[in-house]
Order: structure tokens, then C-alpha cells, then sequence
């Protein structure tokens, strides 16, 4: 049915305070941080035009580099490792084992502990001398293995990144709910066939949320990796040497700079590496491929 | 209907949205309202005398003026928050600013009031002399220097007592042959940190500077040979302190000083306030009692005899006000702050330092009084690095300083890391 104009007037004054939300708080912003990116500009002077110049200082400054790289690897692991994760956490969960509901509680409850606080608690466990991992070690005869986890080139960005990854429980409640969605009798069918727990979640339960809860807890994921700011700036501001530097960070420090043209340049390299993750993503569920096959197959349907 | 209950429910939502831009309307009608966004809240040393200074005045102007304070305990959001309303055309009507700001391109930028004109009548008497000549564009004064600090090195008698010390060292290889001692003997020298701003470090490597390069140090940016010779010194230092001090932070800095397990402090004279607190006292004795003030050891054929290291810790600044009332009453809030009767007080309660000339309370600590001395019998003074480079230096320096310990770079490479920060923000 072809919608009406009073339909239509309907739908623009429902969709309007979206969009002009949308228009004002994410289209003319990012249009705006565009623009800012090619001038040279603190804020407060008259800003000039400087073509590429902050686009090139970026890719010059090795802090910087080291920061992409790191977002990159952060996102990788998030959607890949922190999600696989949560995935499993979802799946053994949704069987209802005993004292399921404890664990989800459990593997849930630093979702609502805020960032800073997690990041404060493991700035104490890290603490070279008097952290509670170090004294872990020195207490079982590995004193030689303690270090400052946080000032060490190569133990540092690792030391961030790994407690992180263990917390699952916001991707595992989507999925668990996801879960429960399936249909029980694809499970009673194949018991009935004899398919062991593992055979069901690998040829029943991963397909069936592969495409809604598994692509979107991937996607989330990968962008909040993407984003990452909080958890570096206080456990280690980037440092040691920047090695745990992050886009958002380096995004920070310049705008603290008043270096608007370059925060900005940043930013939309950030952008852009978000946007080719989402793309990856989707290419890698197929998405975009599936939905023009779909297409296609109408097309000829109706012809 | 639908239409309408929709086009009503956009309605509702865009004033909503507008009403979160509402500023409050002031308490009474014709009261003026200055807001006072400050860090001299909580549990800066600052905080108790100013909240009483503030609360006088208002009592004094009632139905006239007031001041409201946004108070903010986080430093650094602080800063943020007030480059954002400044850059955003938004000042506040007045507010603290620091060297992290670039304070001579806001001088410049017009967005502050000019205060020239009421100094000149009278009010520019209560500052020291020659304050306002580093901060003034084109002879106008629109940003107040108003607290001064300097940074001496204040040390541990015991500690140094345990290591086979009786005197500061006065130079700096005594200083490493102190240092040596203190590691034999289970102390660390000196407190250092990475992390965070790299505080302490950015201290210590003011003082090497200034040993170095002398009162001229800062004439020709980082090309001057001292600050490749200063990294070295500071490198060494590293060697003498906690274990994880690439990593740490101002907490873990003072943690050890407190703790009686670091043998010389640095810091500003804001924090001297902590040595009299009974929290931190050891077998009840206090840590002042154990604490004595020393000079910067002079280095080799170095210019910098007789020198010290200070900084603006806080300037005073207030928004332009096209209504003349209100620039009147920012004006008279001013004044009253900087009042040298207040300013005392405020001394004499923080600890802290000023620009103003007062005279100092006959109850000030020991401390604070050896510290005066030593400020006033200095030949020359400059400020600390962070104070005499842009924002992008001290942006750049934790991860340059961590660089540099962690062997990443040599001392021309920490150098050159500042330098590109410098002109990369230029």
C-alpha cells in the first residue's frame, strides 16, 4: 500500500528530532573536524589553511604510527579473541549448568564497575614494588620474572590490553539472550541424532547467531577498540616511550597542544580506520554480498 | 490528531534540548553573578582560606555582587574544561590558568579583559616588581600572574645521617657520590617519575638545566648544549631512585618521601603544608622535624651558581565583559583576592607562594620560611621548563623522559623528541 500524505507528514515529525540530532551532533561535527583538519589552528588565532601539512606531520611522527597500529591490534583482539571469548562463556551459560546464574553475575559485574576504577585497581596490581602481581611472583620463587609491567617496553601495552580482554560479560549477555531465541527443538532433534553439546553449538548455535548477536558483538567490540581511551590514559598515558599510546589518546594530548589541526587530522584518520574495520567485518559475514544476492534473486522472481 | 500529538512530541524535544544550553538566572534581580570555575577546592591547600575569602566577599557585597564557584578537584580536567570554554568563546567571568596554557597567544587573543588601566590606578602596587613583564602584550596586563612557586631540593636528615651524610651536597658529583651511598645503604636517593606529567622529573631536569646553562639557558630553545648534558645527568639520576619509577606518578613520588625510604624531595611550596600533618608523621615525629631546605648543587664549569628555578603556578584571568557593571564587579573580586592582607593569610594557610607583596605571617612554618630565605637570596632565577617551553613540550615530555631511561633513545634523541613536539604544535 502506498503510504499517504498524511502518512508522510506523520513519518517526517517522527523521524525529524532524529535526524536533526543526527545532523547536529555527528554530521556537522564531523564535517566540521574535516575541515579543522587541514588548517593550522589553536583555538583561539585566526586558523589557516595548511593543505595536507597536519596529515603528514601525523604520519611522520612515529607516536603516532604506534598508536594506529596499536587501535588496530586492540580491535583485533577485541573482535576476535575478547568475543570468541564471550561467545563461549554465552554458550556453555545458555545449557543452564549449575549455578549458571551466579557465573553470568559474576562475568557480568565489571560492566557496571566504571572503567576508571578498574584501571585504578590495576594500576595498584602492576605497581612494581608493591603490586600485588609482583608479589605473587616473589612469593612462589619468581622474583626474577617481577618488573615495573607498566614501564617496560615490551611487557606494557600487553599488560593493558590482557586484563581487558578477560571481561566478556557485556558480550556474553547479548549473545546468552540471543541464545535463548533458538529454537528448542533443533536441539531435541539433534540430541535425537545423537550430536554431542559441542556439535550442537558448533552446527546449530554458532550459525544461528552468526549473522544478529556474533556480527554485532564483533562490531561493537572492534569499534570500542578502535575508541579506547580511558583504560590507557590511566594506567599508563601512552607511556612508556608511547608505546601504549592509542588514535584517541594521541587525539587528547594535541588537543591539550591547542594543536586543533592536528587533533583533528587524527580524528578523521580514526574515522577512516573505523570505517575500513566495519567494512572488513561485514565483508568477512558476507553481509553486504548476501543482501545483493537477495536482491538479485527478487529481481528475477518477479520478472 | 496523530499528526498533532507528533508534531507536539518534536516539540517537547527540541526545547528540551535547548534548555540544556540555560544558563541559571542569578539568585536576586539586579545581583551580578560572576562565575568562578576553581581548582582551589577540595583538598588543594588553597582550598579552606579561599572558600572563606570568597564566602566574605560575598557576605560584603549581598544584593550587589556574587561569586559562584564551579568547583573542580581534577587538575587536569580542569585545564581542559577551561581551554574548551575559552577556545569555544565561552570564558568564564573569571578563572585560573597555568603554564600548560600558552598564557602570552591568550594575552594576545583579546578574549580577556584588560586590567592595565586598574593596575595603573593603584592596584599594580600590590604586586612584586617586574611581574607582570614576561606576561604583558604590547604593555597591557589582561592575564594576573598571582601564585608563585620555586623549586628547591628538601631532604631527609635521617636518611641522610644512615647514608654518612651530614651536609647537602654542593655539587653535583657529590651528589652521585651521596647517591652511591644511599644505595649501598638500601635509600633512594631521589624520588623520579615517567608517568603521568613526569612531575618530578621534569623538576629535576629544570634544576640540572638551570645548573648547566645558567640564567641564559632558555635564549636559544633547546639548542643550547645544556639540555643534551642535562639529559644525561637526569638519565643517571634513574639510577638512585624507586624501583618502577618509569611507571610511576606524583603519588608514588611523595608515598616514598612519606614513607622515609627516599632521601631527597622536589616539589613546589604548596606541598610543605603536608610535612606538618600528623598523618604523616613516624613514631610521632613529624616529617618537618626530620627535613631540611637545600640549594641546587652547582655542576662542573656550569653557569648556573647562585640560581633558582620557579614558575607562575596560577595566573588570575577574567572574560571581556561588555557590561561595565560586571567588569567592575570581576574587577573588585580581583582586588579582593589579591588583597596583600588576604594574600598573607592565604600564604600563611596553603603555604603556597605569590606575586603579591605581603608581609608573612609571624606563624609561618620553618620550612616555608627556609624556603623564602632561599628564593630571596638567589642571583637569578628562571622557570621551569615546562613554564618556559609551549604546551607541546610538557606534553611530549613523560614519553620523551621514559624514552630516554628505557635506553629507547640517546640524550640528543630526547632532545630532538621535545624539539619535534615543539614544532610540530608550532
Amino acid at each position: 500500500m502506498k503510504p499517504t500524505r498524511s502518512d508522510r507528514s506523520a513519518l517526517a515529525a517522527f523521524m525529524a528530532p532524529a535526524l536533526i540530532i543526527m545532523l547536529v551532533f555527528f554530521v556537522i561535527p564531523v564535517i566540521y573536524v574535516v575541515v579543522v583538519s587541514f588548517l593550522k589552528w589553536n583555538g583561539i588565532s585566526t586558523a589557516s589553511f595548511t593543505d595536507i601539512q597536519n596529515f603528514a606531520k601525523l604520519f611522520n611522527d612515529k607516536a603516532f604510527v604506534r598508536s594506529v597500529i596499536n587501535n588496530v591490534i586492540w580491535a583485533l583482539v577485541a573482535g576476535f579473541i575478547q568475543v570468541p571469548l564471550a561467545m563461549v562463556m554465552a554458550i556453555i551459560l545458555s545449557r543452564k549448568p549449575r549455578g549458571w546464574k551466579f557465573f553470568r553475575t559474576v562475568y557480568f559485574f565489571p560492566q557496571v564497575i566504571s572503567g576508571i576504577a578498574l584501571a585504578t585497581l590495576w594500576r595498584a596490581i602492576y605497581s612494581a614494588d608493591t603490586g600485588l602481581l609482583n608479589g605473587l611472583l616473589r612469593s612462589v620463587g619468581l622474583g626474577s620474572v617481577a618488573r615495573d609491567w607498566l614501564g617496560t617496553v615490551d611487557t606494557a601495552f600487553p599488560a593493558v590490553l590482557i586484563y581487558w580482554v578477560f571481561y566478556v560479560g557485556y558480550y556474553m549477555v547479548i549473545m546468552m539472550a540471543d541464545i535463548t531465541t533458538i529454537d528448542t527443538s533443533y536441539y531435541e532433534a539433534a540430541t535425537i541424532d545423537g550430536a554431542s553439546d559441542f556439535q550442537q553449538a558448533i552446527y546449530i548455535t554458532i550459525p544461528l547467531i552468526k549473522r544478529t548477536s556474533l556480527l554485532t558483538c564483533i562490531t561493537l567490540a572492534s569499534v570500542l577498540g578502535l575508541r579506547q581511551f580511558e583504560q590507557v590514559y590511566m594506567l599508563t598515558n601512552g607511556g612508556p616511550a608511547n608505546t601504549t599510546s592509542t588514535m584517541v589518546l594521541y587525539m587528547y594530548k594535541k588537543l591539550q597542544d591547542t594543536n586543533y589541526g592536528m587533533a583533528s587530522a587524527s580524528a578523521v584518520v580514526l574515522i577512516i580506520v573505523g570505517v575500513i574495520f566495519i567494512v572488513c567485518i561485514r565483508a568477512l559475514f558476507n553481509i553486504g554480498n548476501d543482501e545483493v544476492r537477495a536482491q538479485k534473486k527478487v529481481r528475477r522472481a518477479v520478472k | 490528531m496523530k499528526k498533532l500529538i507528533a508534531l507536539l512530541l518534536a516539540l517537547v524535544m527540541v526545547f528540551a534540548l535547548a534548555a540544556c544550553g540555560q544558563q541559571a538566572a542569578p539568585a536576586q534581580t539586579g545581583e551580578i553573578v560572576i562565575n568562578f570555575p576553581s581548582i582551589w577546592v577540595g583538598t588543594d591547600s588553597k582550598a579552606e582560606y579561599m572558600g572563606k575569602l570568597i564566602e566574605a566577599f560575598n557576605a560584603e557585597n549581598a544584593g550587589a555582587i556574587k561569586v559562584v564557584v564551579e568547583e573542580q578537584t581534577d587538575y587536569q580536567a580542569y585545564r581542559d574544561k577551561i581551554r574548551t570554554t575559552i577556545t569555544t568563546g565561552s570564558a568564564p567571568d573569571v578563572c585560573i590558568l597555568d603554564t600548560t596554557f600558552d598564557i602570552k597567544a591568550y594575552a594576545e587573543s583579546g578574549k580577556f579583559m584588560d586590567l592595565t588601566p586598574y593596575l595603573d590606578a593603584g592596584w599594580g602596587k600590590n604586586f612584586t616588581d617586574g611581574a607582570f613583564d614576561a606576561w604583558s602584550v604590547d604593555g597591557k596586563v589582561s592575564i594576573l600572574p598571582f601564585e608563585s612557586a620555586v623549586f628547591t631540593p628538601i631532604y631527609n636528615k635521617t636518611l641522610f645521617e644512615k647514608a654518612g651524610w651530614d651536609h647537602f651536597p654542593a655539587t653535583y658529583d657529590e651528589f652521585f657520590q651521596f647517591c652511591e651511598d644511599c644505595k649501598a645503604n638500601g635509600i633512594n636517593a631521589m624520588g623520579q617519575m615517567a608517568g603521568d606529567n613526569a612531575w618530578s622529573s621534569m623538576l629535576w631536569y629544570s634544576l640540572i638545566v638551570e645548573a648547566i646553562g645558567g640564567k641564559d639557558v632558555y635564549a636559544n630553545g633547546l639548542k643550547d648544549p645544556a639540555f643534551v648534558e642535562a639529559a644525561k645527568v637526569l638519565k643517571q639520576m634513574y639510577d638512585y631512585t624507586f624501583d618502577g619509577a618509569v611507571s610511576a606518578t606524583a603519588g608514588d613520588v611523595n608515598g616514598h618521601f612519606i614513607g622515609r625510604d627516599t632521601a631527597i624531595y622536589l616539589n613546589g611550596p604548596w606541598w610543605i603544608a603536608n610535612f606538618y600533618k600528623e598523618d604523616n608523621a613516624v613514631d610521632g615525629k613529624l616529617l618537618a622535624d626530620e627535613c631540611e631546605v637545600a640549594v641546587n648543587p652547582s655542576y662542573g664549569d656550569g653557569k648556573g651558581n647562585g640560581g633558582l628555578v620557579t614558575t607562575v603556578q596560577g595566573f588570575l584571568a577574567a572574560a571581556k565583559q561588555d557590561d561595565p557593571a560586571k567588569e567592575a564587579a570581576v574587577v573588585k573580586f580581583l582586588q579582593y583576592v589579591t588583597d596583600p592582607t588576604h594574600v598573607s593569610e592565604l600564604a600563611l594557610s596553603s603555604g603556597a607562594m605569590f606575586f603579591v607583596k605581603y608581609t608573612p605571617s609571624p606563624d609561618t612554618n620553618v620550612i616555608s620560611q627556609k624556603v623564602t630565605e632561599v628564593a630571596n637570596s638567589a642571583e637569578f632565577t628562571i622557570l621551569h621548563v615546562n613554564g618556559a617551553f609551549p604546551t607541546a613540550f610538557s606534553t611530549e615530555f613523560p614519553a620523551a623522559v621514559s624514552a630516554l631511561v628505557l635506553g629507547e633513545v640517546d640524550e640528543q634523541g630526547f632532545v630532538d623528541m621535545l624539539q619535534t613536539a615543539i614544532d610540530n604544535a608550532a
